[in-house]
């Protein structure tokens, strides 16, 4: 009766516009689509497209391999620099709260406004970056850190950490801020090194921010879209070296400009694959983490 | 402090204090430079002509230069991208918080069976990234007659929007003692004035909490719109940004201006705001 | 008698609501040229006023997300009953699954007089029935900025060499030779096109076409090895610069060519009113070698088979297969109208027409775009790799066969 009422219409959103789509993705990929009609049942086979057959198989394997090096150094880079960040800003020093809302204030700005900041900035003739090198004598080190293999991935990773950086730092700060003063004060009866005091407490007693954090960069590293798109265009410029999961699954579903024809069923299963293996490493990870969590 | 033999500090002296403490301060400043100095270059190139932006970009600019500011303006779309955008974010706010207080009421109060089964259902929301399963959601929204239909945007956020509100609101209506309704009961008030009166005054922190912890996401999002939006006069600001970057490619005075129009609304209410954003989205995110 | 005259009112009022819909009919036409709205409300204003009781509701769209929305919403059933379709392979998708209407001389007759290679353009591989009515040429040159050229006392070249030697002097002079950029990803294909199809020349063309040879042919590999020559004059970190930002270098003045598509015309006009624009085909080796520019059909007009107005849709079809349209459209789009008998006020636009009659069609886009991997795509990164040293001309040309050959059969050995 009352309660009935208060829960249908909250779980008919979700279960009409998450859980039916969702489920429907899975059921997509097992047929064959020709533009946006649904042709036959074909079983496996856009799976075995997706994963085995060239050349969707090597921009797959491309593909991933990019997620994997781009979660690998945001995980040093964003979370490692927000653990940094947010073990200063505990200690409390003047100047503390400016500091916090600095650090959080990227994180406000949408992806896109990121995107295309960055992208200017970093144009090879006209660009900031480019030009105040040149400026202080460091011309050589200026390049079109867009156009090469070498730097285009990471200048993404980079834009992607200087706007996120904010959220690990105030998730790792609320960590420390709980841990009790009489643990602190134990410890600082036995051991003057900040290193000891660190690695063996606060890391242990941060551990519930720690899981947060690195779950969801994984989940966020792997579901990549927009930085890519806005700054690199879809084929991940160039020749593939920015191609990332997402891009790749938006161009086979909806089509590119230069390809042939867009696929629904191979777009559909790479987004089947994708959501499958996130949630499974996902949920691993969290389970591995939570058991580090030492409750007090 | 401790009274335990020579510390560290004591030790070095007022100069080992600064050292370690010193080192911190350069970190944090440093790191402060870093966030805030694209966006102060953002917002003086605004004002900036091309020859300045080139050659020196950051001197301070002239801030009586209003011409780019006023181009976009008046000759793009960006009134109308900003109010779809409040449009947008505010309908799906409504929504969100007034659904999301029901169903975390109804979980949080009623003892029944299923209902962590139902918060389970809310909680597994939370993890799956519905972009990979938006190739169903646009034939869906197709079949429901309303792609290119600023309400496809509204009712995805405010589906994507309650698996975390619910869960916040839930924690928190958990927190409530029972006493106040109780009394209300026995006064002889019903469900549903016991909910507008007692306990909607009491949740309004976390409703607040959980407000700003969607509104971010849903104004700054730019793949839904991307997706069911073609419709020029129906894009929010985030995509129709990308529209006058396209179309103003060659001056670059002009494209700075557009991210500082954009980017304004967000920074000044956070500037104002900014404990309470801090809060909001990062709960959740600690227990 | 009062009755008998509401009945006789309430018949003429019935008989007009009937007859209503058939008098005022309301077409939907989508286009992914936004650029040009104006003139095509210009263009349907005069059909209009020729053809009372038909309007016809003009979309435009972003040309990037065109084919995308355009298929989706035929496949949804809420298509528009008149559109703007590419042509070749990104044609047949929607053509294939049965979206359009069949055309023909018999129901547009002016299609008889329509170039063959045109109509080819618009025409089904599989069923052999047109299913669009050609409205442009796109050619791949070199375009240059002739006020820069005369100031310099520099001519177009006849060869290769001179080619090179025109683009050193520019250089000497502090003048960027060729606003080219390459991060965007397309441009890699057009400057293939436009710079180097002298290079390889009209019989590896018929030789590529007829199956006796594929891209590891050293005409091929040698056009590429040129390219990689002459993109020692594209600017500092072109790498790395986008299609916008390569505009804007060859529109401001900066720098004096740029290869790229006859669209970019009216492009570059908009960008900069008082740019004069010269245009020629860029050298082969020698002085007789052919001078050959790329040409491929943008696309064409075509009817949605489901339309419910299919007399109103032919009608207006066959209006835009008339002279009158093709005049119009080749003088105010800036665009070489495929429709026959079209002269250009333009003298620029006469030139291109002129360069036409000695061309090789943009290959990739005209060949090979009918499957995945197409042939764009693939060039495109190979010669992104090519331009920042990663590869040889003759592993392009062999990745290109190769990846071609999963689904193109005359490579398949």
């Amino acid at each position: 009766m009352w309660i009935t009422a208060l829960l249908v219409p909250p779980l008919a959103f979700v279960a009409l516009f998450i859980v039916y789509p969702i489920v429907s993705a899975f059921a997509y990929a097992f047929f064959d689509w020709n533009g946006l009609a649904r042709g036959e049942f074909v079983g496996l086979d856009n799976f075995f497209k997706v994963l085995f057959t060239e050349p969707y198989a090597g921009w797959t394997r491309n593909a991933f391999g990019h997620n994997v090096q781009v979660f690998f150094a945001l995980m040093v880079l964003q979370n490692g620099m927000g653990f940094l960040l947010a073990y200063c800003l505990w200690r409390g020093l003047p100047g503390a709260r400016f500091h916090r809302v600095a650090v959080f204030l990227p994180v406000v700005l949408s992806t896109i406004i990121v995107g295309y900041l960055f992208k200017l900035f970093l144009h090879p003739m006209f660009g900031v970056v480019n030009v105040s090198l040149k400026a202080i004598g460091l011309g050589f080190l200026a390049q079109p850190w867009l156009g090469q293999s070498s730097t285009a991935l990471w200048s993404l990773i980079v834009a992607n950490t200087w706007h996120m950086v904010g959220f690990p730092t105030l998730v790792f700060l609320a960590g420390m801020q709980r841990i009790p003063g009489e643990v602190l004060d134990a410890v600082r009866m036995e051991t003057e090194s900040e290193w000891v005091k660190v690695s063996k407490i606060v890391w242990p007693l941060v551990a519930p921010s720690a899981t947060v954090v690195f779950t969801l960069l994984f989940v966020g590293a792997f579901n990549w879209f927009e930085i890519p798109y806005v700054m690199v265009g879809l084929d991940g410029s160039p020749y593939g070296s920015t191609d990332v999961l997402g891009l790749y699954f938006y161009r086979t579903a909806f089509g590119n400009q230069s390809g042939a024809t867009q696929d629904f069923g191979a777009g559909s299963a790479l987004a089947v694959l994708i959501f499958v293996f996130v949630a499974v490493v996902a949920g691993i990870i969290t389970v591995k983490l939570r058991a580090r969590e030492i409750q007090l | 402090m401790s009274t335990a033999g020579e510390t560290y500090y004591d030790r070095k002296g007022l100069l080992g204090t600064l050292g370690r403490d010193g080192l911190i301060q350069i970190i944090l400043i440093a790191n402060t430079v870093i966030m805030l100095a694209p966006i102060v270059i953002m917002v003086f190139s605004a004002f900036k002509t091309n020859a300045e932006i080139f050659q020196s970009p950051f001197s301070i600019p002239d801030f009586t230069h209003f011409g780019n500011l006023l181009k976009i303006w008046t000759q793009t779309n960006f009134l109308r991208y900003l109010f779809n955008s409040v449009v947008v974010t505010g309908s799906a706010m409504v929504l969100i918080l007034v659904l999301g207080t029901m169903a975390a009421y109804a979980i949080a109060r009623y003892e029944f069976w299923g209902a962590s089964f139902i918060l389970m259902f809310f909680l597994a929301g939370l993890t799956l990234p519905l972009k990979l399963a938006i190739i169903p959601l646009f034939i869906l929204m197709r079949d429901l007659g309303i792609l290119n239909n600023q309400l496809s945007l509204i009712l995805v956020y405010v589906a994507m929007g309650l698996p975390t509100t619910v869960f916040i609101l839930t924690g928190f209506i958990r927190t409530l003692p029972n006493e106040l309704e109780d009394a209300a009961r026995m006064d002889g008030a019903s469900e549903l004035r016991i909910m507008w009166s007692v306990i909607l005054p009491l949740v309004r922190p976390a409703m607040v909490i959980a407000a700003i912890q969607n509104v971010v996401p849903i104004w700054n999002d730019f793949f839904f719109p991307l997706i069911f939006i073609q419709n020029d006069d129906l894009k929010t600001l985030p995509q129709g940004l990308t529209s006058f970057m396209g179309e103003y490619t060659t001056d670059w005075g002009v494209l700075f201006s557009g991210l500082t129009l954009s980017a304004a609304p967000i920074i000044v209410i956070y500037i104002f705001l900014s404990r309470q954003f801090i809060n909001g989205m990062t709960a959740g995110a600690v227990k | 008698m009062k009755k008998r005259n509401l009945l006789r009112l309430g018949a003429a009022l019935g008989g007009l609501l009937v007859a209503l819909p058939a008098l005022s009919q309301e077409l939907t036409f989508w286009s992914w040229r936004q650029e040009d709205k104006a003139v095509y409300q210009q263009l349907i204003d005069t059909f209009q006023a020729e053809n009372p009781g038909i309007t016809i509701k003009l979309e435009a769209f972003e040309a990037a997300n065109y084919n995308t929305i355009l298929s989706t919403a035929l496949a949804g059933g809420t298509g528009p009953d008149l559109m703007m379709v590419r042509a070749f392979g990104a044609m047949e998708s929607i053509a294939g699954a049965g979206y359009l209407m069949p055309l023909s001389p018999e129901n547009v007759p002016e299609l008889a007089n329509f170039s063959p290679a045109a109509v080819a353009a618009e025409t089904m591989r599989s069923d052999k029935k047109t299913y669009a009515v050609p409205f442009a040429s796109q050619t791949q040159f070199v375009l240059y900025n002739k006020a820069i050229f005369d100031q310099n006392g520099l001519k177009e070249p006849q060869t290769w060499d001179e080619f090179i030697a025109l683009a050193e002097a520019l250089k000497a002079k502090g003048i960027i030779p060729f606003a080219n950029g390459t991060a965007t990803a397309w441009q890699n294909e057009t400057i293939v096109g436009a710079l180097v199809s002298s290079i390889m020349g009209r019989g590896f063309y018929d030789d590529l076409i007829a199956g006796k040879a594929d891209f590891t042919d050293p005409r091929y590999t040698e056009a590429l090895s040129k390219l990689k020559d002459i993109s020692a004059y594209f600017p500092d970190g072109f790498i790395g610069l986008d299609y916008p930002s390569a505009q804007q270098l060859f529109s401001s003045g900066m720098a004096a060519m740029f290869a790229g598509g006859s669209y970019e015309i009216a492009n570059f006009r908009a960008q900069n009113k008082d740019i004069q624009l010269g245009v020629f085909a860029a050298p082969g080796k020698t002085a007789e070698d052919e001078k050959l520019v790329a040409i491929y059909f943008d696309g064409g007009y075509a009817a949605n088979a489901k339309t419910a107005h299919p007399e109103a849709a032919l009608k207006f079809l066959n209006y835009v297969a008339s002279k009158k349209f093709g005049q119009v459209f080749a003088n105010s789009l800036n665009n070489i109208s495929t429709v026959p008998g079209v002269t250009f006020d333009d003298p620029l636009l006469g030139e291109v027409a002129q360069l036409n009659e000695h061309s090789i069609p943009y290959l990739m886009l005209v060949h090979f775009r009918y499957a995945e991997p197409s042939g764009s795509v693939l060039l495109q990164g190979e010669v992104q790799k090519l331009l920042d040293n990663k590869t040889t001309p003759a592993e392009v040309g062999k990745a290109l066969t190769e990846g071609l050959a999963t689904w193109y059969e005359p490579f398949k050995k």
